[in-house]
């Protein structure tokens, strides 16, 4: 396997390189839908030059990275490229890696069920083989490396590129199994950019399952795991968000970082659903519907933890998908991350019921961004509401996408228990309703 | 491998009885008890599922939603505010009568009382009621103002009459002189000063066998006469009530008085501007930074107490008047009649300007040099003749002034023709303007007063007192209207929010208002006035403020056009979940009771 993934990197950074040296570079870091005032190169630039001058880069309104982050550019800034590519890469062989030992126990389980005979006897085809299965790690890889998206944010150097690293190396660890890097890695990705804090449910059912401990509360072991990653967790954002002070001397990153993205003051049009509503919203109901946008990341987290209590590795994807979706300034980076998993679940395409609408949908409005701001900012003759539309349009088809995958999860379990044949008493066929 | 083959078998059974009679086969028997485990612990995370959400929803949201969106309403001193509906204003004068030697005999001095309150009560309307109270003094001269009375003229002793004592804003000094007093002359019975000074002569039948009564009612009503012209007169105060009250149609003469001074405001623009429609033929020089400083300045200075005021000036070319002038060859010269006067201001006033940044009212003076061509151009009243200043105002806007410059030149001079502006001609107009529209009263005297020559500050002190009488209560007639229709919106409207801030300054209104009206009882009349501009000014402000207008236009039905869009789609599954959650556990309840009986 490792010939084809070295043939994917190869061609990853040369298609990175030739659009690094291409002209289309200024264009693509100015897009906004690849950019966002948190990820923006200009502005780490910005910041850069502010902290060479000895003023803080949190003054003025233009720097919203952290602080880590600054001060690995001051090292590195100019081999920002590479960087960004290395990020890449990183994350794709991450994502690789853990894919493969995922499937790995995957298969493992799906044999000891077997063994069990814990499957109704029509299930056989939901049985997933190993042959199909050896490919997907290299397609997880592939997903990623060569989705426009990510190519677009990597050529835009995008922050983003480095939080998906990041979270590439939580996932790989979590899958490992290693408690404290993934704590380390996870309190890094929060602190970057706050939102990845509800990846701590599934890391936890993870880590339990991984070490055979069931999710009782009133196990003295079960506690002890929750109370161990939790300090770790604690403990290295703390360490990491004071580092973060002495470097900088004062606390201004604070609310110049997490204040900017909860209170969401730039109103900049991206892909997300915050711009425009808050744009237009009353005043006197900013408050309440900033509430009510930020609680809405964090709300799906307890029903789905208890929903996907057996599949943290899905609860992983449907997070960070999630996540992308509705925080306040997500990128096609975001977007690029989760949808690096959907080879994983190429055994649920069977229960898939609108994929095709939806790859239209999802092509469609990422090819119609360009256009309507075209026509809208140059153009002048369609307005903020045509933008909008298609934003709501990219969402909404992202929200469908991921809905249909976790309710074809949820079928898929469902006849793996009741078999694929369902029958009413009467043995007439039986339809399925989710409730 | 026999496991496999198995469920293969067992497989194609199920296809063979694919919609067929049921027939179990032993594998799925076996099944049976896991999956009824198993679907019961996928209800209790459906369930619990839907709970969390639910709890979410109720713990955090609804709190969420009520401490976010309620609308703010700070406490207001409404039961305050409500007593300002009914007005009762007490004005109180003191007056000091001053009695001169001959004018009261040596006994009679003995008996004169110390002091003397009158009340004179007026009712406005049914919520507003005056009170006039002046409370007078009775004291003989000292030698001092004997010696000053002395004087051979009155604007003399007037003088000298200064330099002894300095009564407070708002009081009054009345010498009483033997009628036998050549101080005045013959028909002058009263002569006013400079200051808050007046000389009063005793009438002719007073001179022999009198008594005190006689002597004290003999003055009274003279004295009276003084306080209305120095102090205030009734039809001053109503005039000034008129944003509370609404006044009877009365005479019209009263009401063009009343209408033709700008209302009380805390400061004042004014404007110079030069208008020069025709720079080729004139180059006009005025030298208005020093006229403004000579003539204007003191004035203002005196007025500072009632307003603050700002001064700019600006020249203005190929600014036309917006009425052609008509040739009179009876006068030789254009003319501009009373009539098509009004229509003069509305062009020009577009090309005047203002000061965007402060929202004071400008009061604009303008100076019109007529065209070559146009002049000389005169301004003729209604009975035709000639205006002699050349100069007209327009009430709470301005005044105008043309100035004619052809007899400054001959036909043979060489154009541009350079002009010096005779500033003080122009300014001895603008500054009689400028009196008339800031409210300086100067009605004609009554008949046997003589009134002392204005000093070079052009504003007497008892005039300044007048002004800011009636501005006193005109500022505080105007701050409760506007401190309790306030108070009336934002009880009829419940929508509106209102911010510390906009509470704070109705307190502050609310208070100055209430101390203004206790210094005018006092007599304090300076205090009075300042108390209240810091009223009029908290009212506005809280009044204007624009965060009172956020919710005003957004009535209850488009919160629902807000929240349904968003919610509905949320709480209809939520709801659906907890109804089937709670079905579900009446049934169990149901079948717990069946099987106990």
């Amino acid at each position: 396997m490792a010939a084809p993934l070295t043939l994917l990197f190869l061609l990853a950074v040369t298609v990175r390189a030739a659009l690094f040296n291409s002209s289309l570079k200024e264009l693509i870091s100015d897009r906004v839908e690849v950019v966002s005032p948190l990820t923006a190169w200009k502005r780490v630039i910005e910041g850069l030059a502010l902290l060479d001058l000895g003023v803080s880069p949190y003054s003025g309104d233009v720097f919203h990275e952290t602080p880590l982050v600054i001060y690995l550019f001051h090292f590195v800034v100019d081999y920002a490229e590479v960087t960004f590519m290395l990020a890449d890469l990183i994350t794709a062989g991450c994502l690789y890696m853990a894919v493969k030992d995922y499937n790995k126990q995957v298969f493992r389980k799906q044999k000891f069920a077997l063994e069990a005979d814990r499957y109704p006897l029509d299930c056989l085809e939901l049985i997933r083989s190993p042959k199909e299965m050896h490919y997907i790690p290299l397609k997880v890889a592939m997903f990623y490396l060569l989705n426009p998206f990510t190519i677009l944010s990597c050529v835009a150097r995008s922050t983003c590129c480095l939080n998906n690293a990041v979270i590439a190396l939580f996932i790989l660890s979590t899958i490992k199994g290693n408690l404290l890097l993934s704590a380390v890695f996870l309190s890094l990705a929060t602190y970057q950019c706050l939102y990845p804090l509800v990846l701590v449910a599934p890391a936890l059912l993870y880590l339990l399952q991984h070490q055979y401990i069931p999710v009782n509360f009133r196990r003295p072991n079960f506690w002890w795991l929750v109370a161990q990653y939790l300090f770790m967790f604690g403990g290295s954002l703390l360490v990491v968000v004071c580092l973060s002070f002495f470097l900088l001397g004062s606390w201004d990153f604070l609310s110049s970082v997490y204040g900017f993205i909860l209170s969401v003051p730039d109103l900049t049009p991206n892909i997300g659903l915050f711009w425009y509503f808050f744009a237009e919203m009353f005043e006197h109901f900013r408050l309440f519907f900033l509430c009510v946008f930020q609680i809405n990341v964090f709300f799906y987290t307890i029903p789905l933890s208890l929903k996907l209590k057996d599949h943290p590795v899905f609860l992983i994807f449907m997070q960070l998908s999630i996540i992308s979706i509705f925080k306040s300034y997500p990128t096609v980076g975001d977007s690029a991350l989760y949808l690096s998993f959907l080879p994983v679940w190429t055994h649920l395409h069977r229960f898939l019921r609108n994929i095709f609408l939806v790859s239209c949908l999802l092509l469609a409005s990422s090819l119609l961004f360009p256009v309507l701001w075209h026509l809208w900012i140059y153009a002048g003759s369609a307005n903020s509401n045509f933008y909008y539309a298609i934003t709501l349009v990219f969402n909404v088809a992202q929200i469908l996408l991921v809905s249909d995958y976790f309710y074809a999860f949820l079928r898929r379990e469902h006849h793996l228990t009741y078999g694929l044949y369902l029958k009413r008493k009467d043995g007439s066929e039986a339809a399925m309703v989710l409730k | 491998m026999g496991r496999w083959s198995h469920s293969q078998l067992s497989m194609d059974e199920g296809h063979v009885t694919h919609g067929g009679t049921v027939t179990l086969s032993n594998a799925l028997c076996s099944h049976s008890q896991t999956e009824m485990a198993t679907t019961e612990v996928e209800r209790r995370r459906g369930q619990l599922a839907a709970l969390s959400i639910a709890a979410v929803v109720i713990i955090v949201g609804v709190p969420l939603w009520w401490r976010t969106t309620e609308t703010y309403r700070a406490w207001l001193p409404v039961s305050q505010i409500k007593e300002f509906a009914t007005l009762q204003l007490l004005l109180s004068v003191d007056v000091e009568v001053v009695f001169s030697r001959g004018t009261v005999s040596p006994e009679q001095q003995k008996k004169v009382p110390m002091t003397q309150t009158q009340d004179e009560e007026h009712r406005v309307d049914e919520n507003t009621a005056l009170k006039y109270r002046y409370e007078i003094r009775y004291r003989t001269a000292t030698i001092m103002e004997e010696d000053a009375l002395k004087q051979p003229t009155a604007s003399d002793a007037d003088l000298s009459l200064h330099a002894l004592s300095e009564n407070p804003c708002g009081s009054l000094v009345v010498y009483v002189i033997p009628e036998s007093s050549s101080l005045l002359s013959e028909d002058v019975d009263v002569y006013i000063g400079q200051k808050r000074t007046a000389i009063l002569r005793l009438g002719a039948q007073m001179r022999v066998g009198r008594t005190l009564e006689q002597l004290l009612a003999h003055l009274e009503p003279r004295i009276k006469k003084i306080l209305h012209m120095m102090s205030f007169s009734h039809t001053d105060i109503t005039a000034a009530l008129s944003d509370r009250v609404r006044l009877a149609p009365g005479n019209r003469e009263n009401i063009v008085d009343s209408m033709r001074a700008f209302k009380s405001s805390p400061g004042y623009e004014i404007t110079f501007s030069l208008l020069n429609p025709d720079p080729k033929s004139h180059r006009l020089h005025w030298d208005i930074e020093s006229a403004v400083e000579t003539y204007v300045q003191p004035l203002l200075t005196k007025l500072a107490p009632i307003a603050n005021f700002s001064i700019d000036s600006q020249t203005l070319y190929y600014a036309m008047l917006g009425v052609n002038p008509r040739f009179d060859i009876s006068r030789s010269s254009y003319t501009l009649n009373a009539e098509s006067l009004a229509h003069v201001i509305n062009p020009v006033e577009a090309r005047l300007g203002s000061n965007a940044a402060s929202s004071n009212p400008v009061l604009n003076f303008l100076l019109y040099v007529p065209d070559a061509l146009h002049s000389p151009l005169h301004i003729l009243d209604r009975k035709k003749q000639a205006v002699h200043s050349n100069a007209f105002h327009s009430p709470r806007w301005g005044g105008i002034m043309v100035y004619n410059v052809n007899d400054v030149y001959g036909p043979e001079a060489v154009l541009p023709v350079d002009i010096n502006i005779n500033m003080a001609k122009v300014m001895g107009v603008f500054l009689a303007q400028l009196r008339l529209l800031l409210g300086v009263q100067s009605s004609s005297p009554p008949p046997g007063f003589v009134v002392a020559s204005c000093s070079s500050t052009g504003l007497a002190d008892w005039e300044l007192d007048r002004l800011m009488w009636s501005r006193s209560v005109e500022n505080v007639a105007t701050a409760t209207t506007t401190i309790t229709s306030l108070a009336q919106l934002l009880d009829q409207i419940g929508n509106i929010v209102i911010n510390d801030n906009i509470a704070e300054q109705v307190s502050s209104a609310v208070t100055s208002l209430q101390l203004a009206v206790a210094e005018l009882e006092a007599g304090n009349l300076g205090f009075a006035l300042q108390y209240s501009k810091e009223a009029i000014l908290a009212s506005e402000r809280a009044f204007f403020d624009p965060s009172l207008l956020h919710l005003l236009y957004f009535p209850d039905d488009q919160k629902f056009a807000i929240y349904i869009p968003l919610f509905l789609p949320m709480c209809v599954p939520i709801l659906l979940s907890l109804i089937k959650i709670a079905s579900d556990a009446r049934q169990k309840r149901r079948e717990k009771q069946a099987k106990k009986d």
